[in-house]
């Protein structure tokens, strides 16, 4: 006679207390735990409400949105609202400086040119990524200087121009090439020409001579192409200040990588002297480095050789970042075990080759996170070009409070400008973050 | 078996020469000093003639020359017609005065913000990120300049100045406050203090030898505090309060007496503190959680109080990590504050690689002393983090 079988069956479970659930549950976690931490959320909840409102009130509320003078502002609501009138009046100089009106164009086309060339990195499918870089750093630059500045052009500078031109096409040429067939437009040209099977010497004849004749159209086309020119005085606002930390960050990078190595150098006088221009020009504040070269390198340079103020500003900013950035990577290089340079070396090869291949890419990418806020940290550095007298966008926006209009108006421009900045830093910070995620490869627990 | 390929013989001659490491690394090294030798030079050879053609002369004659001037903030004595060296140590004091004091209100405030960072509660937590997300993506010079025409230059004239118990006064002209007064028999309360502190760090020492040979621990700390608190306040109160003070009092137009800082001052040490305890904060928050986790746990089964696992297992070891971008951010304060001349404040290159220089036209000299005295104070600073280094580093075995 069996008894019957008793199985243990579990009584359904009991929803959690409503306290410790949904909106509520989390309240009583993360802002109500104890007397003291209800206390801190209160004055933290009025400390954040006064802000906001005091923000909102002038900025919006109790702003003033149309006058011909600061004074008709301060008649309507006095200190209590802002004046925007004056920073529209400025608008166009607060980002292009005094850059001639009719020729603004030139600056917008010049950045929208950097985005389409930067547009095939974010393509998928598309192979060649570090030579449209390299294509980007070497060769943009000179066809931006060209619509900024104009002028005349010299048999050189044309040639210049024309080259880059032609790399700007091979960058698209390449990219849709790799984007519909998969092969690069050097094989695309070769299968053309049916000259796939042929030795690799006639190979390079043949691309070159492509090159060439593309080079050809593109000068014709550089010679016809006149744009007036445009002093670096006028050079000013947003655009002066991405010129130069666009410059200087460009150049910081390889000539950061350049001195580092020379610190780590085996060879004792390329050590001393890689070590000693790192520390001295990162033991002095920018500033000094600035007036240094405005006051000083008239004096270096041969008698009568004027250099621009701009150039010199770039120039110090330049060296000033690839200082800082070759502790950078300096810091990044330490960081790779011995071994990976062991292995290199017992796979046979060489400094260049293992720098290049293993080591390089390691570091800089442990690295990006402190790389990229340098670079924020040299794009909010140019505002000191100001001090020098350069009209970057910090100045331009002192400048308002000088105009005989808007005297005083200094708030609201600055306003702005913390806007203009912030959403650059921390569009640059949140892309470095997703950056560091995309490439983590998950090495470091 | 399988026969090892025999190595060829080395190559001999032109081709080992060329190849051999070592002399490739001679040659190397040769070439760039080489060329570095050669550009110092024609830049050396430039600029004799640069000066050549302007009737200027190197060197630090001028040092002892009459600067005709006035410097409008000087924390030691100056005066127009003081010697140029003069004008330097002044740039020297103004400097450190400035980063003195934002250095320790920047700390004050990143510790603050960066336990904020860390709090339990979302809302607190929450605002300390924001505040640590827009000051570190403005730059500072903007902040500088924003706090001065923004704050500092807009707050009321001398006569409607805000007062604090009639001691304290802020008004567009700078802040005031009381100043000290010594009367005879105070160098005995500092003697009181210099004693405090010597009998502070012999009761910490004897402290520490009787808890390592007996275990008994004893409150060094507060004890010591009071000895440094107590020894020049008795000695104070039994001279009878050597010590007077000279209260900012309105008068004319402005405030006379006590001791004030002009606005562009404390613009510039606010900023300078707003600015870096951001960056403080987020060391003093990634310092503490870089501690981790077990440290707390085995602290807690060790039945260790609550106080005593910060104060003797997570902050030893937190410090370790925070100290050392601590520094640099002090160093950074230094350098920072050189933004001064932006709003007229007279440090060092304000008042030393500006005016000194448009006056005398001693470029080089200038230059030259301004950089070596930055460097001199970030060599020294970094000196001292590396033996700081080298005396806490993990000792692994």
């Amino acid at each position: 006679m069996a008894e019957p079988a008793r199985t243990f069956r579990a009584k359904p479970d009991r929803p959690a207390p409503a306290q410790t659930v949904g909106a509520v549950g989390w309240m009583r976690r993360n802002l109500f735990s104890s007397p003291a931490n209800t206390a801190l959320t209160l004055i933290g909840a009025y400390f954040a409400y006064w802000v906001i409102a005091t923000v909102v009130d002038w900025a919006l509320l109790d702003a003033v949105w149309q006058a011909e003078t600061r004074r008709e502002c301060l008649d309507a609501v006095g200190r209590s609202g802002a004046c925007w009138p004056g920073v529209f009046v400025w608008f166009e100089n607060l980002i292009y400086g005094l850059y001639p009106k009719d020729q603004i164009w030139r600056v917008n086309a010049g950045f929208a040119l950097l985005v389409a060339w930067l547009v095939p990195l974010w393509l998928e499918r598309v192979r060649s990524k570090v030579a449209i870089g390299v294509s980007a750093v070497l060769a943009y630059p000179v066809l931006a200087s060209y619509f900024f500045l104009g002028g005349d052009k010299g048999f050189l500078w044309s040639a210049s121009i024309a080259a880059a031109l032609t790399a700007f096409v091979w960058v698209w040429a390449t990219a849709i090439a790799e984007r519909r067939t998969g092969r690069t437009l050097g094989e695309l040209v070769l299968a053309r020409a049916d000259a796939l099977d042929a030795d690799p010497r006639h190979h390079r004849r043949l691309l070159f001579y492509t090159a060439a004749a593309g080079w050809l159209v593109a000068y014709a086309l550089v010679a016809l192409w006149y744009l007036p020119y445009v002093t670096t005085n006028d050079w000013g606002g947003l655009f002066l200040t991405l010129v130069i930390s666009g410059i200087g960050i460009t150049f910081s990078l390889p000539a950061g990588v350049v001195l580092a190595l020379g610190r780590r150098s085996e060879l004792p006088v390329i050590r001393l002297i890689c070590t000693v221009f790192i520390e001295l020009f990162r033991s002095v504040p920018l500033i000094t480095i600035l007036f240094m070269f405005t006051t000083m390198l008239p004096l270096f340079l041969p008698v009568g050789v004027e250099v621009d103020q701009l150039v010199r500003a770039i120039v110090a900013v330049c060296l000033f970042a690839s200082a800082y950035m070759a502790e950078v990577v300096r810091g990044g290089l330490q960081a790779i075990p011995r071994g990976q340079y062991e292995a290199a070396a017992a796979m046979g090869l060489g400094y260049w080759q293992a720098t290049r291949l293993i080591v390089m890419p390691q570091a800089l990418k442990i690295m990006i996170p402190t790389i990229v806020s340098t670079f924020i940290g040299f794009f909010k550095d140019t505002t000191l070009v100001s001090i020098i007298g350069l009209f970057d966008l910090l100045n331009m926006a002192r400048a308002i409070g000088e105009d005989t209009d808007w005297l005083g108006l200094f708030i609201e421009p600055f306003f702005v400008v913390t806007l203009i900045y912030f959403a650059f830093c921390f569009a640059m910070s949140q892309y470095s973050l997703n950056l560091e995620r995309r490439l983590d490869t998950g090495q470091r627990s | 078996m399988l026969a090892i390929p025999r190595r060829r013989a080395p190559r001999r001659g032109w081709a080992a020469f060329v190849n051999n490491a070592q002399v490739r690394g001679v040659v190397y090294q040769v070439a760039t000093a080489g060329l570095l030798v050669a550009l110092i030079w024609w830049f050396a050879a430039n600029a004799a003639a640069n000066m050549a053609e302007r009737g200027m002369s190197a060197g630090f004659d001028f040092l002892g020359v009459a600067a005709g001037f006035g410097i409008s903030f000087t924390l030691i004595p100056y005066q127009e017609g003081d010697t140029y060296f003069r004008v330097f140590l002044v740039g020297i004091a103004n400097t450190l005065l400035v980063a003195v004091i934002a250095v320790v209100a920047a700390s004050l405030l990143g510790l603050v913000v960066g336990l904020a960072r860390l709090s339990d509660n979302w809302l607190i937590r929450t605002l300390a990120r924001a505040y640590v997300e827009v000051l570190r993506n403005t730059p500072l010079l903007l902040q500088i300049i924003a706090w001065f025409f923004g704050v500092f230059n807009l707050l009321p004239r001398p006569r409607q100045s805000v007062e604090w118990f009639g001691l304290f006064a802020l008004n567009n002209r700078g802040f005031y406050m009381p100043a000290p007064v010594p009367e005879a028999g105070f160098g005995l309360v500092l003697v009181a203090l210099v004693a405090g502190v010597a009998g502070a760090v012999a009761l910490a020492r004897w402290a520490r030898r009787r808890q390592e040979r007996t275990g008994e621990p004893f409150p060094a700390i507060p004890a010591g505090a009071a000895l440094i608190v107590g020894a020049p306040v008795v000695a104070y109160i039994l001279l009878g309060g050597p010590l007077a003070w000279d209260l900012p009092a309105l008068a004319g137009f402005n405030y006379q007496g006590g001791m004030s800082v002009p606005p562009s001052f404390c613009a510039l040490v606010v900023a300078l503190a707003v600015y870096t305890s951001c960056f403080i904060a987020e060391i003093v928050r990634s310092g503490i959680q870089s501690v981790g986790k077990g440290q707390h746990e085995a602290a807690a089964s060790l039945n260790i109080k609550p106080s005593w696992t910060m104060r003797l297992i997570i902050l030893p070891q937190a410090l370790r990590v925070i100290i050392p971008p601590l520094i640099s951010q002090y160093l950074n304060i230094t350098k920072n504050s050189s933004l001064a001349i932006a709003v007229g404040f007279p440090d060092l290159v304000s008042v030393w690689m500006n005016t000194s220089l448009n006056q005398s036209g001693q470029a080089i000299s200038i230059v030259a002393m301004t950089m070596a005295f930055y460097c001199a104070a970030s060599l020294s600073v970094s000196a001292l983090l590396n033996a700081y280094n080298r005396r806490v580093m993990l000792k692994e075995r």
